[in-house]
């Protein structure tokens, strides 16, 4: 998705994992995800630079779709939807 | 789809392989992994109740000069301790932790109680190896 379709998303769940080292991003997505509904968009705030390696090859592992991922300032905001 | 398994052999009671350790756990948990850890020697000493999380009764592996630059830094980062770690995996995914009779015997261990709460049973040699043997991953740390 283009960086503005991605800023259109109605996001479902927003988790904040800022400040937290690998794999704590990740771990907190995991978590997360169990917390919503097949079709929800959950976004991960994560200033972990891994995250936006790690979590487009979690979500393809388990089956979610990853959306894309927003660098702002001092971090990343990265999409998915959950399957 | 059957979830993978991987099997872990956790020889070192090192504070800084520990912490990876929990680290590559934390991705086998985040992936629905199943695990096995079979706790070897040195590893059993760290599980005893009365080491576990207690880093003044852990070295490092390798650099042990730098120690107190690793601990400086976990604790900058946020970063769990090892025991933190695994009990976070067990919270989130199928994670077993089985004692080596032997090695727990080597470090004053005979019963699980003895060994922190993590620890689910002790087990012979053969028991690690059948789950080598049925893993996806294998590791040894």
């Amino acid at each position: 998705m283009t960086s503005e379709e991605l800023l259109t998303l109605q996001v479902t769940k927003t988790v904040d994992a800022r400040g937290t080292a690998c794999p704590g991003p990740l771990l907190e997505a995991k978590k997360a995800i169990g917390t919503i509904r097949p079709g929800d968009i959950m976004e991960v705030l994560s200033s972990d630079e891994g995250t936006i390696v790690d979590l487009p090859k979690w979500c393809a592992k388990q089956g979610h779709d990853y959306l894309g991922t927003l660098e702002v300032s001092g971090y990343f905001r990265i999409f998915m939807k959950k399957q | 789809m059957a979830n993978k398994k991987m099997c872990l052999g956790l020889f070192t009671g090192s504070v800084d392989k520990l912490t990876a350790a929990g680290v590559i756990l934390g991705g086998a948990a985040a992936m629905d992994m199943q695990v096995d850890i079979y706790v070897l020697l040195q590893g059993a000493r760290a599980f005893r109740k009365d080491i576990g999380d207690d880093p003044a009764k852990l070295q490092m592996a390798e650099n042990p000069e730098l120690k107190a630059e690793f601990l400086e830094s976990l604790k900058n980062l946020k970063v769990k301790t090892w025991v933190e770690f695994f009990r976070e995996a067990k919270e989130i995914t199928d994670v077993k932790i089985h004692i080596c009779g032997l090695a727990g015997k080597i470090w004053g261990g005979e019963k699980i109680e003895d060994f922190i709460g993590l620890a689910d049973d002790i087990v012979g040699i053969g028991a690690y190896i059948t789950a080598a043997q049925e893993a996806d991953v294998n590791l040894f740390i």
